[in-house]
């Protein structure tokens, strides 16, 4: 049994095999034609459910280049689950290596961030850190203090605008040109519900990114301002609170 | 390097609790900042009616895949060939 689900699920995947040995068909018609309407239907599926996941991404290509993006990585990636919520995570890396999307630098960490999206989405559920918490801590203690992240949290350091190319390309946005052409780190938080799609300000990249590797406070001020003389640590902890980015201090 | 005092860690902490209720108080109960909010529902692998002939049709268009080029919407945007390039230095990253 297992062995004839093996051959079939191969043959479902790659175009270039032969049907399943003793597939046959009710009306006595070919039963190749009968499997690849099949075969067809499962890639196509797999097309729409990587075009739900990853609508701006559709959006920036057009429907026709999605398709074949989408179908070059399936052939490669096939579903290793049958839950396909985390399905297209290597999307990203496929892109990069992408021939035909060269002329795109831009285009996975668009994609990273459309993944980060979904992900928070279907993160567990955990009450934000109340901004309080910090107002009651003994100044002496400030440098020390380390973050807990919110599950749902997630950062995408970019070289490129990708948060201004995403919201421009989001749904019933319109796309125009961008400029200034400048580099751009994303973070995806989901504070409640909703999931949200921040750009950090100047030196966030450096700082929320030591913090959430457990680095205590005040190196993270330290890198982030040796850095980016233009950190300013009110912005980005109001950023970080703001937004839901931690559930608790230690 | 010079470690930053906590005294001034504890300044900005207050400040950027005063920018929070600021903007809360600002925004009111209706909203802040934010993009694109809504997610749609990402898990119906619509393998359902109607899905046979678009799939079958796709096979076709593999053959010259290779010659396709992006031409969504995007193509208003400003490609960074010879031009993110060179803003890169100004990133704040």
């Amino acid at each position: 049994m297992l062995e004839i689900q093996d051959a079939f699920t191969r043959a479902l995947l790659e175009r270039d095999r032969p049907i399943p040995p003793g597939l046959t068909c009710s009306n006595g018609l070919r039963p190749e034609r009968r499997f690849a309407i099949h075969r067809d239907n499962v890639v196509a599926g797999l097309i729409a459910t990587l075009a739900s996941r990853f609508p701006a991404t559709q959006r920036i290509v057009g429907a026709p280049f999605f398709v074949v993006l989408a179908r070059a990585f399936i052939d490669r990636h096939p579903p290793r689950s049958p839950v396909l919520l985390e399905y297209g995570k290597d999307l990203p890396s496929f892109v990069e290596a992408f021939e035909p999307a060269r002329d795109l630098p831009y285009l996975a960490d668009v994609i990273r961030l459309e993944a980060a999206r979904g992900r928070a989405y279907h993160a567990a559920d955990m009450p934000p850190l109340d901004p309080q918490t910090l107002a009651v801590l003994p100044q002496e203690r400030l440098p020390f203090i380390r973050f807990d992240f919110h599950p749902a949290t997630s950062m995408i350091r970019s070289s490129h605008p990708i948060v201004t190319i995403w919201a421009m390309n989001a749904d019933g946005s319109k796309p125009k040109p961008v400029e200034p052409w400048l580099a751009e780190d994303a973070m995806v938080s989901r504070p409640t519900l909703n999931v949200r799609v921040h750009r950090l300000p100047s030196g966030g990249g450096t700082f929320l990114s030591l913090l959430a590797a457990g680095s205590p406070l005040g190196d993270a001020v330290e890198a982030a301002l040796s850095e980016s003389p233009n950190f300013n640590l009110s912005t980005n902890l109001a950023f970080m609170l703001g937004a839901g980015v931690t559930t608790a201090i230690r | 390097m010079n470690k930053v005092p906590a005294a001034t860690l504890a300044a900005s902490v207050t400040a950027a609790l005063a920018l929070l209720s600021g903007q809360a108080a600002a925004d009111g109960a209706s909203k802040e900042k934010c993009y694109g909010i809504a997610l749609k529902g990402q898990n119906d692998c619509a393998a359902g009616a109607g899905t046979t002939c678009a799939g079958t049709a796709t096979v076709d268009y593999q053959a010259n895949s290779w010659k396709l080029v992006p031409a969504g919407t995007c193509v208003t945007i400003v490609t960074p060939k010879g031009h993110g390039s060179l803003n890169k230095g100004d990133a704040p990253a």
